[in-house]
């Protein structure tokens, strides 16, 4: 086991910048969530520390050394692709002794580890199978052993989830938890899906356009988003941002009337999450109209129209109000993020 | 189901290709099965003498040496060709500057018209001036009688069939290039050298596209020394050093107008290209769960 260090790393592909100085530290036995959107350079920081690309500027290092030109195999890590990468001419054994055989470990310990690997994933039933014998769920498994089975310092697991169906996405989510508690290896893991990202990481680091947007356990993440992207790419559905307009010491945002605060900047954006919109169909609140309400099982979103501004409220599932109808919405001052709308940052 | 109207128009558009095969494969096919039991020389009529042209193909010692001819070509032709190919396709399936430049270079050759390619060859091993023996005497190698020595002639032959590979070469770098760069990624973190890579990874998952080619390229072979044979080395040296079955064929239907024998040697050659094949089939059979990915 080891820590892995991103420092100022840089990675360029020709006119892209896909990381930007990237200042990064996963600590030992720890899980970490890379997220971000697509093209945010989350694969490409994940590679760097494979060794799989090189970095333009900066260093990585792993357990205190200095790796940044240190071929892949050398850097004692294990990479668990999305595709999972298995070799469809070899069984689930020899997939899974693929690392310990090209490195030239005797066959029988090799049988022992991949015994072991396999056993810690649950797929030991399975090791006499060609690959396209598998369902999605077991090829995944056998990809885990396969990076369990050489015990390497690191774990890089590059949206290993993603290919599998919603159900057994959240099977393997915890399964992949559990795993880590076991071994307890450091594990980079990265992915766009927010949810797996709150639900999997000790801590989560959020990228966007290269640079890290903020870095913290899963909680801090959602509940403090340092600017107003982390505020929006994070929780689902989007948090409501409002452009604020400042009258007679009120921020007036979108259909939301909050005391406005000394100190704020000229220009001010307010966020209010889905789940702090409080709709009645009293008299309390602005009034919305309800243009689309979506079903999803436990909960309703409505998608409402409010003083021009479009917004979404998480309700039970009980509350279905008729399109076209018209019900009162409302905040919390307290459930309010206020942003500068100059550069985003959040506003404490 | 298709309408009335659309099973019109599907046959008015397979129409020219059935067409095609049918005067120029099937007919001829037939034609050839007819003629070879019979004496027929263009100018009386076809005879009918039932077997005596297989029977007199036995007997005959050129024929012998022309079957014999034909088996060493492929046995040397093939391996080395697929290799060629393979090769060429390792090398070149990466992308990198002047990439397309060498590849262009590599299927150049198979273009190049027969006769043209030929003509070509005869200059670059004629033992005086041609470039082939100049170069290898600069460097002290041997500079064998290309077109007078039969075993040189031979190796000529095989030598300028070489060349020709651009379809497998392409075949075989789509099949390199549609494997997973992952699988490489993989094999680079986890220590797997080049040569492993390839061993265990590379040829196994090329395997179906290459024996596919090899099965493709003998049959292939057995017609592709026809042109080199007649130009290059004209059958010989003697005793038919080159004489191959295709040329044998050509010699004693359009040269000694034996139309009759020309088709049952056709015919033995249609048999032992399909025997050859149906042994590799089942060599590969054998082996197969070698290869099922």
């Amino acid at each position: 086991m080891a820590d892995l260090r991103f420092a100022g790393v840089r990675k360029d592909y020709g006119e892209v910048r896909a990381l930007r100085g990237l200042d990064l530290e996963v600590a030992d036995g720890e899980f970490l969530v890379l997220v971000g959107p697509s093209g945010c350079g989350k694969s490409t920081a994940l590679r760097t520390a494979a060794g799989l690309e090189e970095v333009t500027e900066g260093s990585i290092h792993i357990g205190g050394r200095d790796v940044t030109d240190v071929k892949p195999a050398y850097r004692n890590v294990s990479m668990v692709f999305q595709s999972y990468a298995l070799f469809p001419h070899l069984s689930v054994e020899e997939n899974i002794g693929f690392g310990l055989r090209a490195r030239g470990v005797k066959p029988g310990r090799a049988r022992d580890k991949v015994l072991a690997a396999a056993e810690l994933v649950g797929c030991e039933q399975l090791l006499e199978r060609k690959p396209f014998q598998l369902s999605g769920g077991e090829r995944q498994r056998v990809a885990l052993a396969r990076a369990l089975v050489r015990e390497p310092d690191v774990h890089l697991l590059d949206e290993p989830l993603s290919n599998l169906d919603a159900q057994l996405r959240v099977y393997m989510r915890a399964e992949l938890k559990r795993l880590h508690q076991n071994v307890g290896t450091t594990m980079v893991y990265v992915t766009h899906d927010q949810i797996e990202a709150l639900t999997l990481g000790d801590r989560v680091a959020v990228l966007n356009e290269g640079v890290l947007q903020q870095l913290g356990p899963p909680d801090a993440v959602y509940r403090r988003p340092a600017n107003r992207f982390v505020a929006r790419f994070i929780g689902s559905p989007a948090m409501n941002l409002f452009p604020a307009e400042r009258m007679d010491g009120s921020l007036h945002a979108g259909p939301f009337v909050f005391e406005a605060r000394p100190n704020l900047p000229e220009r001010v954006e307010v966020g209010v999450r889905p789940e702090h919109v409080r709709v009645d169909e009293g008299d309390q609140g602005a009034a919305a109209e309800v243009q689309v309400v979506e079903m999803a099982g436990n909960e309703t979103y409505l998608h409402l129209k409010a003083s021009d501004s479009p917004l979404v409220a998480r309700v039970g599932a009980d509350v279905r109000p008729p399109v076209g109808s018209t019900v009162r919405v409302s905040a919390r001052p307290a459930d309010a993020y206020l942003f500068d709308a100059e550069t985003g940052e959040t506003l404490s | 189901m298709l309408r009335d109207r659309e099973r019109r128009e599907y046959a008015l558009m397979l129409a020219p290709y059935l067409v095609g095969i049918a005067v120029l494969i099937a007919l001829p096919a037939l034609i050839t099965f007819a003629l070879a039991l019979t004496e027929y020389d263009l100018i009386r009529s076809p005879r009918f003498i039932g077997t005596q042209n297989f029977r007199d193909l036995w007997d005959d010692e050129v024929f012998r040496t022309s079957i014999r001819n034909s088996l060493m070509f492929i046995l040397f032709a093939v391996p080395l060709r697929l290799l060629g190919a393979v090769s060429l396709a390792l090398l070149l399936h990466r992308r990198f500057r002047g990439v397309a430049a060498y590849r262009t270079a590599g299927y150049l050759p198979t273009v190049v018209p027969d006769v043209a390619y030929a003509l070509l060859w005869l200059w670059i091993i004629n033992p005086l001036y041609g470039p082939l023996n100049l170069a290898l005497g600069a460097i002290g190698g041997p500079t064998p009688s290309w077109l007078t020595d039969p075993r040189a002639a031979q190796w000529a032959v095989i030598i300028m069939s070489l060349f020709v590979i651009g379809e497998g070469f392409i075949v075989a770098m789509a099949t390199r290039q549609g494997i997973p760069g992952e699988l490489y990624e993989l094999g680079d973190i986890e220590d797997a050298s080049p040569f492993f890579m390839f061993w265990r990874v590379t040829l196994p998952l090329m395997a179906p596209t290459l024996l596919l080619l090899m099965f493709r390229d003998t049959i292939f072979s057995f017609q592709a020394n026809f042109v080199p044979a007649l130009i290059v080395t004209e059958g010989g040296p003697p005793p038919y050093a080159t004489t191959y079955l295709p040329l044998f064929i050509y010699r004693n239907g359009f040269e000694y107008l034996r139309y009759g024998y020309a088709s049952a040697a056709t015919l033995t050659m249609f048999g032992i290209t399909a025997l050859i094949v149906y042994l590799q089939y089942r060599i590969v059979k054998r082996w197969r769960h070698a290869f099922v990915v």
